[in-house]
């Protein structure tokens, strides 16, 4: 007989929580979620009707750090959300089954949700050759990404990896790795993009779909407003020396020592929409730019190809890795300057022939006077 | 033909740049030197080590704001000049910018011909712009719309007004913000070789063909040479 | 008559890993391990900055995390002639030791105990009992009858919800599963709150990389300054701060982990006897404590031991040509030259050839090319390389701290020395060091304050950062030890640019295919001989190769 799945509400009461218990997890995650407190009587009635929703998780090119980076989460934890809010049929990191056992639980859970199921991906899709570069049991990762969709209720496509293809996709990209959302085009996805992302988006990310049953607003690249509006500088506690033009030159220099902006030795965060000043990382410990190192743009769709790191301008291709766009500018500079006083010279060779020439053919004074006369005549 | 020119021959005077188009000739020009010097900044500024609080300085903050409020002037002003175009009088006419008739590149080859490889005589009738020049600038004004266009993109990521929104979609088509910043900085050359090369042109003209180019921006008027008569 | 067992995916690991398995009479008579992805990171670094190089190679792997930044780094600096600060060597030695006790914490609970552990006999326990046990063997303060009794009631809520998650179609009743109901009981128990726990100690990376995963590192030393006068920077805040997650960590693995291993091995005492495998182990060592050019001063030697001799510690170097190569024979890759032969990694070269099955697929072809990852040699022999290996040659090398937890544990166990050599050996081995791992931080957390307080607060060396100063040619090497073994990146630089970049990665030796003489690597081999009692449920396959801790996107990168 197969069981009627219990609401969230019905299992937490199950476990010996109160009902009151039940309404502070509700208000705790409806602030996870960015959610204004208005809408907390929608989370409590949602969670008090909905049995734990099945979720599928898969890895394709991706280094795990995205599913490493989850269960960091400080609020909620992960055990929570594994045992209590989701029903995680697939996930090749955690799950106990392996081989034709854990292909079997992913069939069936696609199955019998059909149209329900939440997809989340971990990873990008190799797409040349036909997709030999990955394969999971013997079948490519293209053709389980495309059978997966299908029936998904809504896919979120974990880290720079599933949403702009992250590293494997850099320049000369071997593989043909691809993000999820150029494979798969008729399904909600969110992109939830970093490498990793950090542990509270992703988590709310999870929260806000469980919450709601749909997917939270997105901005014109999928990314969830909540978390990808802001650009990194837009919070970075460096930003008054930003403003003063107080840089580090150096790491390590005295600048450096007393906390000035990263700028100069190549931060990204001008340029990068993530919450780290905000929400920071590892339960607010630090970011990146605290711990004295520029923000590498890990959120941002190519920033494998913006490098060097290190230098405010990326380096042009094709030339050595210190050639920017000063450079290039400077010798165009140098070359129209050059130009220009060839020309310069040409012209006074000319400009003399034609002085030469007037002066050869100008009048006689007295034909002047003449003209000058015929002229006052003619008036 | 004789004596091809003298000290009395006779010119008329033409009166070539109205008074809206200088005005905007200028406040361009100047536009466009504060926002490279400060872009320059912005892209590379310069290094200070003191001990001064943060709060007791913004001269970087100072920079962007400068850079920032040049950019509607320089905007404003250029929609101000093409909308000049079609209002104004014939040598400030957008037809002046467009090579749309085989007139119009016979002229650009002549111009090519006879002032950048200087190997023909035959001299140039036009007497706004001539064609090479015109559509130089126009190439000049889309360089202009690229950076406004991606300057205003960049600033949309830290302004809430609804202007400025206009410009978003820059950023996901060129790949991000990155990308966007590259090309703007890139593109600050661009004006600058530009700057070099007009400038210097400007003074040769007036060098060789003897008409008052220099002048022609300030006071609006060229002299032209009456054709000889016969 | 052999049958032929496919077990793809193998799960609780880090990457796409296949194993192919011939099973004879019960037993495993051949096994074909294959490497199912990959992306292409060298052919990627060609032609980039030498510094960013860090960040590229750190995003192999998510799980091992920060060890290939800094292999990375080490390996430019080699090839550069730079030398780190005292006070970055100790960060790198904090972050080092930090990933240790982490990753393995997380490997024994939440990717190799349900080879051990039936959670569903945990429903059956008694939870004072299992309360009584576990004060017997551990001051642990949440170790209560409540407290397991809790649990126990939200496993049993979740399982009769019908939705088992990620325990549905486990293994759960297989008569390989010995532990007593309590003990099932205490590791569930622990499972929970060790991951509830790593997420603590992973703060060390935040505080010297900003995050974690993925930290900072940086060719020259450290990003992260000290000024004690700065409430952001490396002051006494966030030095206690490190200080008090370090002392969590100890008390963690000496009253959660190592106590939890002694008592499930003590119920498995025949996977002390399978599962060895190779008898040849390889350590490049780490854990500079005076400087990384000094190796004779690392905590964790360097060295080889050949055909289980602990008498005789071999000297390896990484740039000489005849000991670490590679070959491809039965990788999807080609040289240019001689297919059968190996290339040391200066030499390295990376280019796919696909000559496998048009997927789907149902078996592999294992005469021929049959994996995405490299076959990696030492002196021609293949390796086994981890915290089993790290252990014997520190063992051999005459480590006392290393002796004395090995004869302690032996002791405890009831074991002599040759039970290390297996399945299970692998596994205590990797909580011995962890305990070990642990203690030294706290050391290199105290030379750290010391150096402060004696004035240096040095951090970069900034001499050969700019590459201006860079000669037009440079070659280098970087060794260090991952948590799942030996691992180095070798660098070749010119004109400013990566010209060549090459990683032989841990994984990359224990799980790789053949070699062009036949000889199988780790994995293979250690699963020769596995008794299965259900050749449809591959239990007995995922003890042995989980007990390596498997990353196979660290292994083909
Ligand atoms: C002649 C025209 C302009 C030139 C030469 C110029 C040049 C530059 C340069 C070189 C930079 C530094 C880029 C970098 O290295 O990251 C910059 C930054 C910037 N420019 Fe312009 N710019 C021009 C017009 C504009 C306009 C019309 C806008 C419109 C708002 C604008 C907005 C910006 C913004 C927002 C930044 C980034 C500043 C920051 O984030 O601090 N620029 N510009
Ligand atoms: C000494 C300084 C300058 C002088 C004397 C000068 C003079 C002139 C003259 C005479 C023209 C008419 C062009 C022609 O006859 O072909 C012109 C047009 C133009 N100049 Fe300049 N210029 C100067 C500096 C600049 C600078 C710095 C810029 C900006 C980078 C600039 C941008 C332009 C543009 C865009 C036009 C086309 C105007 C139109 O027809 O709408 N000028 N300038
Ligand atoms: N193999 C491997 Fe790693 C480790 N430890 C790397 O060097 O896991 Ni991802
Ligand atoms: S996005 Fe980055 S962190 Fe996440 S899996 Fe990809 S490489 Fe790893
Ligand atoms: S450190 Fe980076 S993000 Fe912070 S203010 Fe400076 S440039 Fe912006
Ligand atoms: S590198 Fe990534 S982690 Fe944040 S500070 Fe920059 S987006
Ligand atoms: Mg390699």
């Amino acid at each position: 007989m197969p069981h009627k799945p219990q609401t969230i509400l019905e299992q937490m009461l199950a476990k010996g929580y109160t009902r009151r218990d039940f309404l502070r997890f509700c208000s705790y995650i409806t602030a996870a979620a960015g959610i204004h407190a208005s809408g907390l009587s929608k989370v409590v009635k949602a969670l008090e009707t909905k049995a734990r929703p099945p979720v599928v998780w898969f890895h394709f090119q991706e280094c795990t750090c995205c599913s490493e980076s989850f269960i960091r989460s400080s609020h909620p934890i992960v055990a929570d959300i594994v045992l209590d809010k989701i029903s995680l049929d697939y996930t090749e990191t955690l799950q106990a089954a392996a081989g034709h056992q854990a292909e079997e639980a992913l069939h069936k859970t696609m199955k019998e949700n059909y149209g329900n199921y939440l997809m989340l991906v971990e990873g990008s899709v190799p797409t040349k050759d036909g997709g030999i570069y990955c394969t999971i049991a013997g079948k490519t990762a293209l053709s389980t990404v495309k059978e997966a969709a299908e029936g998904a209720a809504a896919i979120i496509a974990w880290g720079s990896c599933a949403s702009n293809g992250c590293i494997q996709a850099a320049n000369p990209n071997p593989t043909g790795a691809t993000p999820i959302y150029k494979i798969i085009t008729n399904k909600p996805i969110i992109n939830v993009p970093g490498c990793p992302p950090i542990a509270e988006v992703m988590a709310g990310v999870v929260v806000h779909y469980l919450a709601f049953n749909r997917i939270p607003q997105l901005d014109g690249l999928k990314r969830p407003k909540a978390f990808y509006s802001k650009r990194v500088h837009d919070s970075c506690y460096r930003r008054p020396y930003y403003d003063a033009g107080l840089f580090v030159e150096t790491f390590d220099d005295e600048n450096a020592k007393k906390g000035y902006c990263l700028y100069k030795v190549g931060c990204r965060g001008p340029v990068t929409y993530n919450s780290c000043g905000i929400i920071r990382w590892n339960d607010g410990v630090s970011y990146p730019i605290q711990s004295g190192h520029g923000c590498i743009g890990c959120s941002e769709a190519n920033f494998w190809d913006n490098g060097p790191f290190y230098q405010h301008l990326a380096s042009f291709p094709g030339f050595g890795i210190e050639t920017t766009a000063d450079t290039i500018g400077t010798i165009l500079g140098i070359g129209t300057a050059a130009g220009i006083a060839a020309h310069a010279v040409a012209t006074n060779i000319r400009k003399r022939k034609i002085i030469k020439h007037e002066l050869e053919h100008s009048v006689k004074d007295e034909e002047l006077k003449a003209t000058d006369e015929e002229k006052k005549g003619g008036e | 033909m004789k004596a091809a020119k003298t000290k009395y021959a006779e010119y008329y005077q033409i009166y070539v740049w109205e008074l809206p188009v200088r005005f905007y000739h200028w406040i361009n020009a100047l536009c466009i030197v504060v926002l490279a010097i400060t872009g320059y900044l912005i892209g590379q500024p310069i290094a200070i080590h003191s001990s001064t609080e943060a709060s007791f300085q913004y001269w970087f903050g100072t920079v962007r704001f400068i850079h920032f409020s040049f950019a509607f002037v320089f905007f404003f002003n250029f929609l101000y000049r093409i909308y000049w175009g079609f209002v104004g009088n014939s040598f400030a006419s957008w037809k002046t910018f467009i090579p749309y008739t085989p007139q119009h590149w016979k002229e650009i080859f002549h111009v090519l011909c006879l002032d950048v490889l200087q190997i023909c005589k035959k001299p140039l009738k036009s007497i706004g712009h001539n064609a090479l020049a015109g559509l130089t600038y126009f190439l000049t004004f889309l360089v202009f719309l690229f950076q406004a266009i991606t300057g205003f993109g960049l600033y949309a990521g830290m302004s809430d007004n609804w202007f400025t929104g206009l410009f978003t979609w820059i950023i996901p088509l060129m790949g991000g913000d990155f990308a966007v910043r590259q090309w703007h900085h890139l593109m600050m050359w661009f004006f600058i070789i530009f700057a070099m090369i007009h400038v210097y042109l400007v003074f040769y003209h007036d060098y060789i063909e003897e008409r008052g180019t220099t002048s022609s921006m300030v006071g609006g008027w060229k002299f032209i040479e009456k054709p000889e008569k016969e | 008559m052999a049958t032929r067992i496919v077990v793809d995916p193998i799960t609780r690991i880090e990457g796409h890993l296949r194993i192919e398995a011939e099973v004879k009479n019960g037993k495993i008579a051949d096994a074909y391990s294959s490497g199912t992805m990959v992306r292409g990171f060298e052919i990627i670094l060609k032609g980039r900055d030498p510094r960013d190089a860090w960040a590229f190679v750190e995003r192999a792997c998510g799980v091992c995390t920060t060890v290939h930044a800094l292999a990375s780094v080490r390996a430019v600096e080699n090839a550069l002639k730079i030398e780190v600060p005292p006070n970055a060597e100790l960060i790198r030695n904090l972050m080092f030791c930090a990933q240790y006790v982490q990753d393995h914490v997380v490997h024994f609970y939440h990717l190799h105990a349900l080879d051990w552990v039936d959670v569903v006999s945990a429903l059956k326990a008694n939870p004072a009992e299992a309360a009584r046990i576990a004060q017997s063997i551990s001051p642990w303060p949440k170790n209560s009858a409540s407290y397991f009794k809790e649990v126990q009631k939200r496993i049993q809520t979740f399982v009769e919800s019908g939705q088992l998650g990620i325990f549905a179609n486990g293994y759960w009743g297989h008569p390989a599963y010995k532990l007593p109901p309590e003990v099932n009981l205490l590791a569930v128990s622990h499972y929970l709150d060790a991951l509830e726990w790593q997420k603590e100690v992973v703060k060390i990376h935040t505080i010297f990389g900003g995050k974690n995963p993925h930290p900072n590192y940086l060719v020259g030393g450290a990003p992260c300054s000290i000024n004690p006068d700065d409430a952001m920077a490396l002051n006494a805040e966030r030095l206690a701060k490190v200080g008090q997650l370090i002392g969590d960590a100890i008390d963690f693995v000496e009253q959660v982990y190592i106590p939890d291993l002694l008592a499930v091995a003590g119920f498995y005492k025949e996977w002390f006897a399978i599962g060895g495998g190779l008898k040849n182990y390889l350590s490049y060592g780490d854990l500079p404590t005076n400087g990384y050019n000094d190796p004779t001063n690392f905590k964790f030697p360097r060295g080889a031991i050949l055909n289980r001799n602990l008498n005789e510690v071999f000297e390896v170097k990484g740039d000489d040509p005849d000991q670490v190569r590679e070959y491809v024979t039965h990788s999807w890759y080609k040289y240019n030259g001689d297919n059968n032969t190996s290339l040391h990694p200066w030499d390295g070269e990376t280019e796919f050839n696909y000559t496998g099955p048009q997927p789907p697929y149902e078996h592999l072809n294992v005469e021929g090319k049959y994996s995405w990852l490299k076959t990696p040699r030492w002196k021609d022999n293949p390796m086994e390389v981890g915290p089993l290996a790290r252990m014997l040659v520190a063992y051999a090398s005459g480590s006392t701290d290393v002796q004395e937890v090995v004869n302690e544990t032996l002791k405890k166990l009831n074991a002599p020395v040759t039970a290390l050599f297996s399945t299970l050996g692998r596994t205590a081995a990797r909580g011995l060091e962890t305990k070990l791992t642990a203690h030294w931080m706290k050391g290199f957390h105290q030379d750290l304050i010391n150096n402060i307080k004696n004035g240096d607060t040095r951090m970069f060396n900034k001499e050969k950062w700019e590459p201006e100063t860079w000669p037009a040619e440079a070659k280098g090497v970087g060794l260090s030890e991952a948590p799942r073994g030996a691992l180095a990146h070798w660098i070749v630089i010119k004109d400013k640019k990566i010209d060549n970049y090459q990683l032989v990665v841990p994984s990359t030796w224990n799980a790789s295919p053949r070699d062009a003489n036949g000889n199988q690597s780790s994995y293979e081999a250690s699963l020769m001989d596995t008794p299965m009692a259900n050749s449809d449920q591959p239990l007995e396959i995922l003890r042995t190769v989980h007990s390596f801790d498997p990353c196979i996107a660290c292994a083909v990168h």
